[in-house]
């Protein structure tokens, strides 16, 4: 069929323009200009010129046949996605054009083509292959290339039988590395006992099957292994928290909200993506974790989202990049735009973006919440029944994602990069977004027995594990493809986005069509649940797949991990103390500016936070909108007061240092910031994310430490996790080299509070108030800060926040003060210590504070200053109440007070030890993220 | 009263806030899919004004609001005309916005002939800010009783640097401006988040009763809000339908 192309150019190019100051910045300064051209490629009998109003604005772009760019201008290259790949915007052009009467167009792709004036041609490709295109999904098209069809095409291969009998142990470890299955020996004996058992080979796609469900990102091997999973959810049945209506066992955990309605929590990691194709990778993060909202119990709905990411250093110089490891700054840039790409048109609002770095994070850390919310009577799924329907909604299937699921569980290495491209995902918000309008219409409609996504392992697991009781029958041939060359493996495996799996009553299933069709989601039935207890599938009429489920599930060998408890080499921290003013600032500023503490806004606003109109309290507030809050708050239910609160905890500089008192630190920080915000602990939940790097018997040591750590500390502070994520692959491999992540554990807190306009938040409120120090005192809290890792050090020990029940009494004491309106504004020490909070509580108000550390214990004005106290906090009280509290039996200190102008001042007996402007501070506050993004 | 209908289609994702902030001001809204129209199933002619919320209409594929406005026009016109002539009230936000400039709605109330557009912001990304806009003295139904005054709102779009025409022959009337610190017409980043000239933000057609305007009044509508300033011009719209 004829392929017609049309070339666009826009006369105004805000993101040309922008791309020549950041090639400037980065050091390409002969480049002059960058222009940017789009091209449409349409098959089929179409008269071009009536497709004009959907390809061209003629007030600003102007349109032509043959490429407007000249040649003499600079080298073009031009991107492409793949030829089996779908361009997202496919389908609406061929929507728009059947509404423009052009019945015939039968496919369109795009591509951009860059001009780099200034630039050689291979400088040109060179940039163009480190920032503009994704090698994984998009290629660079060749001049003069010819294109016989654009529509995907090609043959599948068929499905064959591989017998492992005889293999030696060795032969079936070269085949399960060879064949991308990863499985480690004992489950390669396992299957290869099962087949002289049944007395038959395995087919292809039923040892993919085994091999992914049994990895350890689908069957969290390692922590079964090490009787975690149990330790855990074990700590929260012993909790037995009234509000707790779900945990660990659904794809989210959920909690009790108000007037019938549950609220719902789950964090999941896409590191191993994420480290190799960023973009995809982290945009594919939240439309997985989004999906574990959406298949709660029979459908929540996304309310709240967050990213949170860990790299190297952005600001590493190339050589000190690992071989075969993105550079950080890559990641960075590229996670912040897939997080704007998918998230915004997603239309839920962002609650935490957060970045850390560690040298560590070779293979990145990239974490995302979901929060949810769902009528209670909709908040457990019912088992599905024999005769009920399998319907596949969303996207079609393709090859994307295939082996994600193993190629996650193993460490990462050079290679990988190469070799497991086809791990990569794509997303398509807009699908998502599609189906996402109408799962609450169709749960509310009793169209839902059960509901689940289909993220790792993809058709295989969820069809697997939704029918793991009953027996589940699937015709392959009835799935949609976007890639005609899949064999049934494939089809099986996939992990390409925006799809999920409704279990329908059959008696439904009319209405469930009229209601997909009605909000435009593709659906297809494509398989139906039996008594057989198996999991069955045909393609092409061959039964290529017909497991039991009782192998499937409980036939995986689970080997014991060894322990060996392991003492860190830590150094003591040496840490000259400042001693002149000069000393004081350059100190004040290296904290402020810290990558912890700096401002990350520059990220954050690209982000939508109020949409949904629920947001009560955003990430960033204050008088200019550009503080951080270290909080979202919203009043999910319009109309109502009530409120859903959120805080977050992550941090890997103290992972290094111990992590069982991180983990501990950690669950403290995050409610310690809920409550000094009016929200009680008493009405609050926990998700955990673990990273660890692949296990050795002193990480599996140190992650049960950490486990033990926040199960007892649950269990004592009478606050449960309800939901939780690990993955022990952060492991990077290169060039001899062996980089492992630190160990870490972010911690996000969920929680409810009666009225959302009773919420405290961190900006000053008033000159001639109190600053009250309340909670633990600083001590010997420098272990771990932003303040050590000025210096370059760690120390030998975090802050010890004192006993559970310790830190519970500030806690009611603090909830106390706010249920009698006492302070008015607050916030709790973290990352930054005393100082970062001082100036942020400034910059959000256009106040200052004065600070006396006379009546301090702390030998070191320093440790007062930077010190990360966690369980303490920071209350501005009026004079009066200030007077009042001398009979709080909770330690506390008045530390200063709050004065008229931007200053901050601290004095010591007396003598002005640091002075400066709030606005010199913003300046390097602001400075060091907006240079890594923009 | 008649119904205000909140149009939406796959990729809104405003159409839920925008229908409470109706209620709240005291309208009856009804939430209605392009695709009812498209296939017949329901009518412009059935509301006394249309409200195109805010999103990422078909994905933003293409143009923000470009397939949503191409629909319409190709398959709409004629509803589309005749609901504009009966002198019903139209509200773009945001992506809305987008959609009455593609389909040439705003400036001037012809379908199918575009006479503005909305262009990437100039930072070229997305833009989530609290804006506070100056409401100017052109007398629209819309901004009733609010000229001169400071409205607290957010913005969040990646598009939305207004571009008119110098030869237009018709021009659209400047209704809300972005303002600085000291209340006045922004021209600098980020006070002015899109870098529009003269500060745009919001605009009307000759009549003054199509409005598009890009920041959120449906976010600033409930007293969990961290503004109410929004909800007043749902509250003249509710006023004109009763008049």
């Amino acid at each position: 069929m004829a392929i017609h192309t049309v070339y666009t150019l826009s006369k105004d190019d805000p993101e040309a323009r922008n791309w020549v100051a950041f090639f400037h910045r980065h050091g390409h300064t002969q480049l002059s200009r960058i222009t940017i051209e789009r091209v449409f490629w349409l098959e089929g009998d179409v008269n071009v010129s009536r497709l004009h109003p959907l390809l061209i604005n003629p007030l600003y772009q102007v349109g032509s046949e043959r490429s407007q760019l000249d040649p003499a201008q600079g080298p073009v290259v031009e991107i492409a996605y793949r030829p089996a790949v779908t361009d997202p915007e496919t389908p609406s052009i061929l929507e728009g054009a059947h509404a423009l009467g052009e019945t015939g167009l039968l496919f369109a792709r795009l591509s951009r083509r860059y001009q780099f004036t200034g630039l050689e041609e291979s400088e040109a490709r060179k940039l163009a292959s480190r920032f503009l295109y994704n090698k994984i999904v998009e290629r660079v098209r060749e001049p003069g290339e010819l294109v016989e069809t654009l529509l995907p095409s090609g043959r599948p291969d068929p499905v064959t039988e591989i017998s492992l009998r005889g293999l030696s142990d060795q032969q079936l470890q070269a085949l399960s590395i060879e064949r991308s299955w990863y499985a480690p020996p004992a489950q390669m004996k396992a299957i290869q006992a099962h087949e002289l058992r049944r007395g038959r080979p395995h087919t292809d796609a039923e040892i993919e099957i085994l091999a992914q469900s049994w990895s350890d990102h689908c069957y969290h091997t390692t922590w079964k292994s090490l009787g975690l999973l149990k330790r855990l959810s074990h700590a929260t049945a012993q909790i037995n928290h009234p509000l707790v209506v779900s945990s660990f066992k659904d794809n989210a955990g959920g909690m009790e909200f108000y007037d019938g309605w549950v609220i719902t929590i789950k964090g999941e990691t896409h590191n191993f993506p994420s480290s190799i194709a960023p973009f995809g990778g982290i945009a594919t993060k939240h439309g997985g974790v989004i999906r574990d909202t959406l298949g709660f119990g029979k459908g929540a709905y996304p309310i709240g989202g967050t990213t949170v990411m860990g790299t190297m250093d952005p600001r590493m110089a190339d050589d000190e990049l690992p071989e075969g490891a993105l550079h950080p700054q890559l990641i960075v840039t590229e996670s912040i735009r897939a997080t704007s790409y998918y998230v915004n048109p997603m239309g839920i609002p962002m609650m935490h973006p957060v970045y850390r770095i560690h040298p560590g994070y070779a293979k990145c850390l990239a974490l995302g919440h979901s929060i949810g919310l769902i009528p209670a009577r909709h908040a457990v799924k019912d088992s599905s029944q024999p005769g009920d329907i399998a319907l596949l909604i969303g996207g079609e299937t393709g090859r994307d994602g295939i082996h994600g699921a193993t190629a996650s569980s193993t460490g990462m290495t050079g290679a990988t990069l190469e070799k497991e491209f086809a791990a990569v995902q794509i997303g398509h918000p807009i699908t998502e977004r599609r189906f996402t309008s109408a799962l609450p219409v169709l749960r509310d409609a009793g169209c839902i027995r059960a509901i689940t996504d289909l993220g790792a392992g993809g058709i295989s697991s969820a069809a697997g594990e939704i029918g793991a009781d009953t027996g589940v029958e699937l015709d392959l041939d009835r799935v949609r493809l976007k890639d005609a060359s899949l064999t049934a493996w494939e089809i099986l495996l996939s992990e390409s986005q925006e799809r999920m799996l409704v279990v329908v009553p059959l008696e439904k299933l009319d209405e469930a069509r009229e209601i997909l069709d009605r909000y435009e989601v593709a659906h297809v039935e494509f398989g139906r649940f039996t008594d057989t207890q198996r999991l069955q599938a045909s393609w092409h009429g061959e039964r290529v797949v017909d497991l039991d489920m009782a192998f499937l599930w409980k036939g995986c060998p689970i080997e014991p991990t060894a322990v060996i408890e392991h003492e860190r080499p830590l150094k003591p921290l040496l840490i000259p103390e400042p001693r002149t003013q000069a000393e004081w600032r350059k100190a004040v500023e290296s904290v402020v500016s810290h990558y912890h503490s700096c401002d990350q806004s520059a990220a954050g606003v690209r982000f939508d936070t109020t949409v949904q109109g629920r947001t009560a309290i955003g990430p960033y507030g204050g008088r200019n909108h550009r503080m951080p809050t270290n909080l979202y708050v919203s009043a999910p239910l319009r109309g109502k007061p009530y409120g859903m609160i959120s805080t977050l905890a992550f941090n890997p500089f103290y992972g290094e240092v111990d992590p069982a008192a991180m983990a501990r630190l950690m669950m403290i920080e995050a409610v310690t910031k809920a409550v000094v915000a009016g929200a009680s602990y008493k009405e609050a939940v926990l998700c955990d994310n673990f990273y660890t790097p692949r296990i050795s018997p002193q990480t599996a040591w140190e992650l049960s430490q950490m486990v033990d750590a926040i199960a007892d500390f649950s269990v004592e502070l009478g606050i449960p996790f309800i939901s939780g994520k690990d993955s022990s692959s952060g492991t990077f491999e290169s060039a001899g080299r062996k980089i492992d992540v630190p160990m870490t554990l972010a911690v996000m807190l969920m929680g409810r509070v009666p009225d959302v306009k009773k919420i405290v938040t961190k900006e000053f409120k008033r000159a001639g108030n109190r600053i009250v120090l309340i909670g633990p005192s600083a001590g010997d809290g420098l272990g771990g800060s932003v303040y050590a890792d000025t210096h370059g050090q760690r120390g030998d020990r975090l802050f010890n926040p004192g006993t559970s029940s310790e830190v519970r009494a500030v806690w009611n004491a603090v909830l106390a003060l706010h249920g009698e309106g006492r302070y008015v504004s607050g916030s709790a020490i973290a990352e930054g210590g005393l100082l970062l909070r001082l100036f942020e509580a400034a910059f959000g108000s256009g106040l200052g504070a004065r600070i006396d550390l006379d009546s301090q214990q702390a030998a070191r004005s320093d440790a007062l200053l930077f010190s990360e106290f966690i369980g303490a906090m920071l209350l501005e009280v009026s004079p009066e109440v200030e007077k009042g509290l001398a009979s709080l039996e909770i330690p506390h200190q008045t530390i200063g007070e709050i004065l008229p102008e931007p200053q901050l001042l601290v004095c010591r007996e007396g003598n002005t030890l640091w002075q400066q402007s709030a606005a010199e501070l913003e300046a390097v506050w602001s400075k060091p993220f907006r240079e890594v993004v923009e | 009263m008649s119904r205000i209908a909140i149009l939406y289609s796959p990729g809104t994702n405003c159409h839920e806030e925008t229908a409470a902030a109706v209620e709240r001001a005291g309208g009856k809204a009804a939430l209605v899919h392009l695709h009812e129209l498209l296939l017949g199933h329901d009518k412009l002619e059935n509301y006394g004004a249309a409200v195109f919320p805010g999103g990422f209409s078909y994905g933003d594929h293409l143009v923000a609001g470009r397939i949503f406005a191409t629909l319409m026009v190709a398959r709409l016109r004629d509803q589309l005309t005749a609901f504009l002539e009966a002198q019903r009230p139209v509200l773009g936000i945001c992506n809305g916005f987008q959609v009455l400039t593609e389909a040439g709605i705003l400036p001037a109330r012809r379908p199918g002939v575009r006479g503005m557009a909305m262009l990437e912001n100039q930072s070229s990304h997305f833009e989530d800010r609290k804006v506070r806009l100056l409401v100017s003295g052109e007398k629209t139904m819309w901004t009733e009783g609010l000229a001169g005054k400071l409205l607290e709102m957010p913005c969040a779009h990646a598009e939305g640097r207004a571009m008119i025409p110098e030869s237009g022959a018709e021009r659209p009337r400047v209704s809300f401006q972005y303002t600085n610190a000291e209340g006045k017409p922004a021209a600098d980043y980020p006070a002015n988040p899109n870098g529009s000239p003269n500060a745009i933000a919001g605009v009307t057609d000759d009549s003054g009763l199509v409005l598009g305007l890009m920041p959120h009044p449906e976010r600033a509508s409930l007293p969990a809000h961290y503004s109410q300033d929004g909800l007043r011009l749902f509250q003249n719209l509710v006023r004109w339908l009763k008049r």
